[in-house]
């Protein structure tokens, strides 16, 4: 007997947005392209999936001192200088590079306006790969290193962040000012990511500018809650709320380097097992979940992940 | 046990150097709030002795305490031998200055017109009323007839009355000899029936040898402010009305707060004294006004929330604030003025009005008798809105309620200079969407001293308007003048005295102590020679309020499957509600976007249903059904309050198509 599997139609779809530029301004090789979902992830029976979610690779722009052992094994020297950091992140497969500044200098003095835009212009200059560029995440540094950063990459497309809903106005505004994205950050909740969503476009800057970030925690850290969420917004999404329809981006090595599973490789049970494998498989495991809850990109620290990850996209993306 | 010497000095102005000091013996591990007590000296705990508002400090001068927590003192002020005395712990002899504690203002509700109170249509005493003055005249007692006087009595009674039983108290009937002999067996009874009771029954209140007048008082005991109206019973005039702030107001501003005070070894009996005494004080100015003889007062019928009744009646209320949140009484027996030291006639009738739940009191059941809704066939949504939030929705076939917990801010409380609306509260703002300057109205035409209720809806809503605060209540910092000196370029334009600057910006906007905050008056124009501001902190404050009243109304008619655009009258009841401006509070999404003319504002509905249930014995049957018809939902069951609260906490509301004519007035500023 023949089954008919039934199938949503959904009223609404996410925005697509493309981040990187290669001309107007822009000095990209390749851009990439994320959204245009009008289905639930990977249903392609529904809907055609138009673009493969991107896996996108954090670095620094000097060597963290606080990214656990099995990361600095992994990248080696290429740490001290981000333009080999980018160069490598790139040979190990990312579709885009996310830079996050650091708080500090090496001797512990505040970043500097012309550091940061140092560090940009030598990733830029080292691929060809879209940038995000992230703060330090204190709301007065950010916004001091991100204005000059936007100012000195005029048109190309980069995503700036993290706008978050107490300080958001200045990100905006020189993204809007300079050609940028943004990338939109909220605590795990429905309402609060639509709220920033509205606050950012009460500002003028068009909704194709803009990813959301609706954090998310690793497995085993919260996992369920932001798998729900994400989730809950996609469907609002497809439902036609145009307050949700943008790409969700997740910055998933970051949640998963800093739990004990990933960190930690001594006093920890025999039964855990080896912790280079287990930190990689953390981090895996969390992203390919929430690909499945309808992140559109995932940002990685691990360039093993990023090659299973990667393979675990282009089995999914295949139509059964 | 160890005593210590505790020495307050009062740092009184008005007294100068004359300012007395109290001192007092006390053992190890006294607190100094408790010290002060036994020595007569008044320390305000608007927390109830938490240690969270910190307006307990105090000035340690000779010795030192051990403090359980400085959490509300910078490092200077504890430096400086500052010290928080409900966190105090006396272990040695100590000298303290007082600093002037803040008086509790009165406004009496005759400081805006007093309508005056209509007579239930149909109203008569004989019929109604439960308290009735009977004249007998008994046969004097002779050597053929040794009848007992009470007997003789009750007999004359009950040939008088169809009775089966009459009770009577051992004080009065100690004195019954005395008043029948004086006026030769011809007496007035004063006695209350039942008509409820099965067998009729009387209860005797008083004799007299004439005929006094009759009246009665009905009190709500709100958490806030104490309602009194003295009721002429055969007329059914409201002869006095008079209101005052709940004395209990120094132990704790919420009702957890006051609950945890209560809970305290010995506190609970101060809670009474102190609600007791504000009620007495009110009978007393009431009889004044009036002039009344308070002996001729002989009931009393007294509505408030659960926390409140349970304070008067000291009753322990720990229970309320636990889970699972149950009183340990709804419906309280008849009791005597006597019980409670009530100044009225001892043998009074108390009536307390039967409450629902924890949250869901005695006032709202009267607010629902006294709005009428419960006879109605229409669709309506009852509110009172004060510290926490009632709300019932219904009609005469069926009443769902729940009560959510708003927080004191739009009392004024939880907002750096926000106040109670008395004088000097600014109680009206209007902000001019060019120069960004305000304009507001002060209660008592005085210098403002702080922002009350409705000056915050008012303000919030106007800087909504004018774009100083962002749909997330933030405030806008690209509208701040910076200061020449973080200046690459020439300032704008700046004239002293004013905040306006030619490019739309306006130094009102600034970073304070608490960060970006919006100057409301110079210090020129106030009362204290400060600056009264709102600050991001108090915005974030009266939004979680106003998306807990919009999440608590919003999720109860969700509960029951009413869409909110089908109730067809949305009334306000509670003193605050009175003086909130409509379009201000929709602007804000307090309260729905709905036709203005389905929002009526009724006021003190609580005390309006205390005096139905006082004249009318049939309002008291009819009450006592609506507290049973009352189906209370808890809204904590599940996480739907929760989805509704965060949408809510975002101006006017996260979902606009919620809110057309907001929308419509954003498009036009």
């Amino acid at each position: 007997m023949p089954i008919e599997i039934p199938k949503d139609k959904w009223p609404g779809s996410v925005k697509t947005i493309t981040l990187g530029a290669n001309s107007d301004g822009g000095t990209r090789t390749s851009v990439v392209t994320v959204g245009g979902e009008k289905a639930l992830p990977f249903m392609h029976f529904e809907a055609e999936t138009p673009y493969r979610p991107a896996v996108a690779i954090e670095i620094k722009d000097r060597k963290p001192d606080d990214w656990s052992t099995p990361l600095s094994e992994a990248w080696g020297d290429a740490m001290n200088d981000p333009a080999k950091w980018a160069r490598a992140a790139e040979a190990a497969g990312a579709d885009l590079i996310l830079l996050t500044l650091s708080m500090t200098a090496v001797d512990g003095s505040p970043n500097t306006a012309e550091n940061a835009v140092a560090a940009v212009k030598a990733v830029l200059g080292a691929v060809g790969l879209p940038l995000i560029v992230f703060g330090p995440g204190n709301a007065e540094l950010d916004n001091a290193l991100l204005v000059p950063v936007a100012e000195a990459t005029k048109g190309e497309r980069l995503v700036l962040g993290i706008c978050e809903d107490k300080n958001y106005r200045t990100i905006v505004a020189t993204a809007m000012a300079n050609g940028h994205l943004v990338s939109a950050r909220t605590a795990m909740d429905v309402n609060l990511a639509k709220q920033l969503n509205i606050l950012i476009s009460d500002m003028g800057l068009p909704l194709d500018r803009v990813l959301m970030d609706p954090t998310t925690g690793a497995l085993g850290y919260g996992i369920e809650y932001g798998f729900s969420v994400m989730e809950r917004l996609r469907m609002a999404a497809l439902q036609g709320d145009a307050m949700t329809q943008l790409p969700m981006i997740v910055t998933i090595g970051a949640e998963t380097w800093k739990t004990k599973e990933a960190k930690v490789g001594e006093g920890v049970p025999a039964a855990w097992g080896e912790w280079r494998e287990r930190g990689i498989n953390w981090e895996t495991m969390t992203a390919i979940t929430l690909l499945e809850s309808g992140a559109d990109i995932v940002v990685l620290r691990h360039p093993e992940s990023v090659k299973r990850v990667k393979a675990a996209i282009a089995d999914l993306m295949v139509a059964a | 046990m160890a005593q210590h010497l505790v020495t307050f000095h009062l740092d009184d102005p008005a007294l100068g150097a004359h300012a007395p000091l109290r001192s007092v013996h006390v053992p190890t591990g006294m607190l100094l709030t408790e010290a002060a007590r036994m020595a007569g000296v008044e320390i305000a705990q608007p927390c109830g002795g938490q240690g969270r508002c910190g307006r307990c400090a105090v000035h340690l001068t000779q010795g030192e305490v051990r403090r359980r927590s400085t959490l509300r003192l910078s490092a200077e002020d504890v430096a400086a031998g500052y010290a928080l005395a409900c966190q105090s712990v006396v272990e040695g002899d100590v000298s303290v200055t007082v600093p002037p504690q803040e008086k509790i203002e009165r406004r009496l509700t005759t400081d805006r017109v007093v309508a005056e109170v209509e007579v239930p249509g149909g109203y008569d005493a004989r019929t109604l009323q439960t308290i009735q003055r009977v004249s007998v005249s008994l046969t004097p007692p002779s050597l053929d007839d040794q009848t007992d006087d009470w007997s003789r009595l009750v007999t004359a009674l009950r040939q008088q009355l169809d009775v089966e039983e009459v009770q009577v108290s051992l004080p009065l009937l100690r004195r019954i000899g005395q008043v029948l002999r004086e006026t030769e067996w011809d007496v007035t009874a004063i006695v209350e029936s039942n008509p409820q009771a099965p067998t009729a029954r009387l209860q005797l209140l008083d004799l007299r040898p004439s005929e006094p007048p009759l009246y009665g008082l009905a009190i709500d005991i709100g958490t806030t402010t104490v309602s009194c109206w003295l009721v002429d019973l055969i007329s059914g005039k409201v002869v006095a009305q008079v209101a005052e702030y709940n004395g209990q107001i120094a132990r704790g501003e919420d009702v957890i707060s006051r609950i945890i005070y209560a809970s305290k070894n010995g506190n609970s009996a101060e809670m009474q004294a102190l609600v007791i005494g504000t009620i007495n004080s009110l009978i007393a100015a009431a009889g004044e006004k009036a002039k009344v003889d308070l002996q001729n007062v002989f009931k009393a019928t007294i509505a408030g929330n659960s926390t409140m009744m349970h304070l008067l009646l000291d009753i322990p209320a720990a229970s309320i604030r636990l889970a699972p949140f149950v009183t340990a009484i709804n419906h309280v027996p008849p009791l005597k003025a006597f019980d409670l030291g009530l100044k009225i006639n001892p043998e009074a009738v108390i009536d307390c009005v039967p409450g629902v739940a924890s949250y869901v009191g005695a006032d709202i059941t009267a607010g629902v008798l006294s709005s009428g809704l419960g006879d109605d066939e229409r669709l309506t949504l009852f509110m009172d809105v004060g510290t926490n939030g009632e709300i019932v929705l219904g009609n005469r076939d069926w009443l769902v309620t729940c009560a959510c917990s708003a927080g004191p801010a739009f009392e004024g409380a939880g907002v750096i200079n926000g106040m109670r609306a008395t004088r000097g509260a600014i109680e009206e703002v209007w902000i001019n969407g060019e120069t960004l300057e305000p304009n507001y109205r002060v209660i008592g035409n005085a210098k403002p001293r702080g922002i009350c209720g409705s000056g915050l809806i008012a303000l919030l809503s106007e800087m909504f308007l004018t774009g100083l605060l962002d749909k997330g209540g933030n405030l806008n910092s690209s509208l701040m003048i910076v200061e020449e000196d973080d200046l690459h370029f020439a300032p704008p334009e700046k004239s002293a005295g004013s905040g306006v600057s030619l490019h739309g910006q306006t130094r009102r906007i600034r970073q304070g102590e608490h960060g970006l905050e919006y100057v409301v008056a110079w210090a020129s124009e106030t009362w204290h020679g400060k600056d009264i501001a709102i600050t991001h902190v108090d915005v974030d404050n009266l939004l979680r309020a106003k998306a807990a009243i919009y999440a608590g109304y919003t999720v109860l008619a969700e509960r029951v499957g009413v869409p909110l655009e089908s109730v067809e009258r949305f009334l306000i009841g509670g003193s605050f509600g009175k003086y909130i401006n409509v379009e201000k509070a929709v602007q804000i999404g307090l309260l729905p976007d709905l036709p203005w003319e389905q929002f009526q504002f009724l006021g003190n509905t609580s005390v309006k249903g205390a005096y139905r249930v006082l004249l009318n014995h049939n309002e008291r049957e009819r009450i006592t059904q609506i507290a049973s018809r009352m189906t209370y939902i808890e809204l904590s069951a599940d996480n739907t309050f929760y989805e509704a609260f965060t949408s809510a906490l975002f101006l006017p509301h996260t979902d606009l198509s919620k809110f057309p004519n907001v929308a419509n007035a954003l498009t036009k500023t």
